[in-house]
């Protein structure tokens, strides 16, 4: 219940116009920090969920692969230039954006996470490192302004920030991989 | 591998037992010699500096103020608190991990010598005058080539130091399977991954930006950057001494006054939160600086108050244990149990003085990260007096207090009753000096006198006249500190080499009976770091990828002395 109303208290807490206004002013605090944080209030409020409903996410969500492919698919999803632009200007968006993230991004990956195998734990983690490193690529290089919203200058930005966030996973790869915890614990 | 558990578990109780191996001893006594002289070279450079200020003394134009600020700031602020940290965390590894492996011994001597030789390419431009850039060394201010190279040889003794430390525990983990590091280790550990994380940043700045320019390679230097960069590095530096001094409070000190140790658990949950989050605070030191927007400032307001909230649990769970400890030994009364504390230990009292300076240096912290408030106080001499209650107090007192007991364990002699005496008498008069200094110093910089500047009347200016008064008692602070100065280098290297043989214990408290197993999770350094890079990834991002691609035209070098 705690940690449903920390979750719930996070997602209000970012709902909050003014809040919501500062976050999405810059464009990498608005991809790399607001909706982060969304999915990590879902990731909190799923605790209730999969307390209360554990046969829906046992029947629908087995092996974790469904959950993590409807988060993958949330995710790439507000990866876009665009859709970030229109979630600033069609309100339905905002709203969708606030839905989404936490419930079918946040909820999902919680209960995935613990029944996926190290393999496609691992797998994940490298398939969204690549993705970074692209649209990183992406954003870097492209002279063109990608929204409506953003300067190039945000958008550049917001490349070395995917940059930096798939240098920190590579690292966790390697960590991962080269240490091998049945040494130490 | 069970027989490799079995000799280092019986190598483990051998060191307690038998205390440390000499060569272990001669690596700890070695930093701890150089902390020391370093203090006694900065005290006196301390007291030339209070007594100019004050107007009673003029210094030589061989010797110029700045010159003098340079060399007390780098002597103190790197040299003391850093051979310090080490010393002390290297004596901690070999007592509470069976004795130190012989290649990590090795990887202490070549990193003590890299300092040392780097330290000595700094000082000789700062004797001839060739760096008087003030510790902090910002651009477009240019030293001469050999002040920065001093900086890269001391930045890559750090590292073999910390990779040592590293190695050491990576070893004992491997034979002792699924247990928790011993809490000493586990505090050495933060502090070695941070000052890696820390010195990352001002190597980047040196070697990439700073020397190519001062060797004339390239034309300018971004401004800016360079400045972001250093205190990515000297925020998380004195953070590092802080929490070295945090963990004698949290481990120590309980031992000292006969008590237990706080949770073990929520003690490790003040050292993982600091690793991760401490090197982002680094930007309330660029409050008043341009070129950061207000929204960027702002979200680093939380960051540094993030910090402050482990500082404040640790001033909960030290009261909680003093008061449980006095009242286990019949302490009463809502607050007549303090009576029951060992005052007159001075192993106690240093340490204790050091965390109640905490509280209004705290306070104080908390006001210079406020913008608004920042404003009157940035760059005035209430910033001074804010860093000697920190560092002068908090830290360095805490240091003295383990001194007492730290370099008899390592020099295998005692802590005779005249020399705490000594001691005790040093902590007051110590107490006093930079209680005195450091209040006239928030004051009269409240008043705005600037900080870093040289005794002036500023033409006899009526309001300028008005500083005087709190200037002369920054040089009566000035003058006690450096007897108390005299005294604790004085006792450091009798307990070193004169005072009776016998055993001293290294005080390690023990968990509370009945305490609850902390669970393993702690232990995931390797999370650790990795979150500690996401968020010093996500904290620097934005506003770097800004200063280089909107920078101004670069400076030219400044010899501004
Ligand atoms: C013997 C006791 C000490 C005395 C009398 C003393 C006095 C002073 C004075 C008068 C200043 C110069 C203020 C200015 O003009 O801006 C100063 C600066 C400074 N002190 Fe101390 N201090 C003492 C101990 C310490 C200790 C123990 C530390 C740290 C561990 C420390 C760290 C510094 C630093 C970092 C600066 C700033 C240098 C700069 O602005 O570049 N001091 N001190
Ligand atoms: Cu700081």
């Amino acid at each position: 219940m705690n940690q449903f109303l920390f979750g719930l208290v996070l997602l209000i807490g970012l709902m909050l116009p003014p809040v919501a206004r500062l976050m999405e002013s810059v464009m990498i605090i608005h991809m790399h920090m607001q909706m982060p944080m969304l999915v990590i209030a879902g990731f909190f409020m799923a605790h209730l969920f999969l307390q209360r409903y554990p046969q829906f996410f046992n029947k629908y969500n087995q092996n974790g692969v469904p959950g993590i492919l409807l988060f993958t698919i949330i995710m790439a999803y507000w990866l876009l230039p665009r859709t970030m632009d229109e979630a600033l200007t069609i309100e339905t968006v905002e709203i969708f954006k606030f839905v989404s993230l936490p419930f079918l991004a946040g909820v999902p990956l919680r209960d995935s996470w613990r029944r996926l195998s190290k393999t496609w734990k691992n797998n994940v983690i490298t398939l969204f490192t690549v993705v970074f490193l692209g649209m990183g690529w992406l954003y870097i290089q492209s002279n063109d302004q990608l929204c409506n919203n953003y300067l190039v200058i945000d958008q550049v930005i917001l490349g070395w920030g995917f940059i930096t966030m798939a240098i920190c996973m590579v690292i966790y790869l390697i960590y991962i991989f080269a240490v091998d915890p049945s040494q130490y614990e | 591998m069970q027989p490799a558990l079995k000799t280092t578990s019986i190598k483990q109780k051998t060191t307690q037992v038998l205390g440390i191996s000499l060569e272990d001893a001669r690596i700890s006594k070695s930093y701890l010699s150089v902390a020391f002289i370093a203090l006694l070279l900065g005290g006196l450079l301390g007291l030339l500096q209070g007594l100019n200020r004050a107007g009673v003394l003029q210094l030589p134009p061989w010797l110029n103020y700045y010159q003098v600020l340079t060399a007390h700031g780098i002597l103190l602020v790197v040299v003391l608190s850093a051979f310090f940290t080490i010393g002390y965390f290297y004596a901690g590894l070999s007592h509470t991990l069976g004795g130190l492996l012989p290649k990590v011994r090795k990887m202490a001597w070549i990193g003590f010598w890299m300092k040392i030789f780097g330290f000595v390419l700094v000082v000789i431009p700062i004797l001839r005058n060739e760096a008087s850039v003030m510790y902090t060394f910002y651009p477009p201010m240019a030293a001469s080539p050999m002040f920065y190279f001093g900086l890269v040889f001391i930045v890559l003794g750090v590292w073999m130091l910390s990779f040592g430390a590293f190695t050491q525990v990576a070893n004992w983990r491997r034979n002792h399977k699924g247990e928790h590091l011993p809490i000493l280790a586990f505090f050495a550990t933060g502090v070695f991954v941070l000052l890696v994380g820390a010195t990352a940043f001002v190597a980047v700045e040196v070697i990439f930006m700073i020397i190519p320019w001062t060797l004339g390679w390239v034309d300018g230097i971004n401004v800016l950057l360079a400045r972001t960069l250093f205190w990515a590095f000297g925020h998380t530096a004195v953070n590092i001494w802080y929490l070295t001094a945090v963990s004698a409070w949290y481990v120590v000190v309980p031992k000292i006054i006969g008590g237990t140790r706080w949770n073990d658990l929520l003690t490790r949950m003040v050292v993982i939160p600091l690793v991760i989050m401490n090197i982002t605070g680094g930007f309330h030191h660029q409050i008043i600086d341009p070129g950061i927007s207000e929204s960027i400032k702002y979200m680093h307001v939380f960051m540094s108050l993030a910090i402050g909230f482990p500082s404040l649990m640790t001033a909960y769970a030290m009261f909680r244990v003093f008061e449980r400890t006095a009242r286990a030994k019949g302490g009463k009364g809502l607050v007549g149990w303090y009576k029951k504390m060992p005052w007159g230990d001075v192993r106690f009292l240093a340490p204790f003085i050091a965390m109640v300076a905490f509280i209004p240096a705290g306070a104080g912290g908390i006001v210079q990260s406020t913008n608004q408030l920042d404003q009157v106080v940035h760059n005035t001499m209430w910033v001074v007096g804010h860093f000697h209650l920190t560092l002068g107090m908090s830290v360095v007192m805490t240091f003295f207090g383990i001194s007492y007991w730290l370099v008899p364990y390592l020099s295998k002699r005692v802590l005779t009753p005249a020399m705490n005496r000594l001691g005790v008498i040093q902590t007051v008069i110590w107490t006093i000096g930079m209680v005195i200094m450091a209040i006239s110093m928030h004051i009269v910089g409240l008043f705005g006198s600037p900080r870093r500047t040289s005794f002036t009347t500023y033409g006899d200016f009526a309001e300028k006249l008005g500083w005087n008064p709190y200037m002369a008692l920054v040089g009566i602070g000035a003058t006690l500190l450096l007897l108390a100065v005299i005294l604790q280098v004085y006792a450091v290297f009798n307990l070193m080499f004169f005072a009776p043989k016998g055993t001293t214990e290294f005080p390690i408290a023990e968990e509370e009976a009945g305490a609850e197993k902390t669970p393993y999770w702690t232990e995931r350094w390797g999370i650790w770091v990795v979150l500690m890079l996401l968020v010093v990834s996500m904290a620097y991002v934005l506003p770097i990828v800004d200063m280089i691609l909107n920078a101004p035209p670069g400076s030219p070098p400044f010899k501004t002395w």
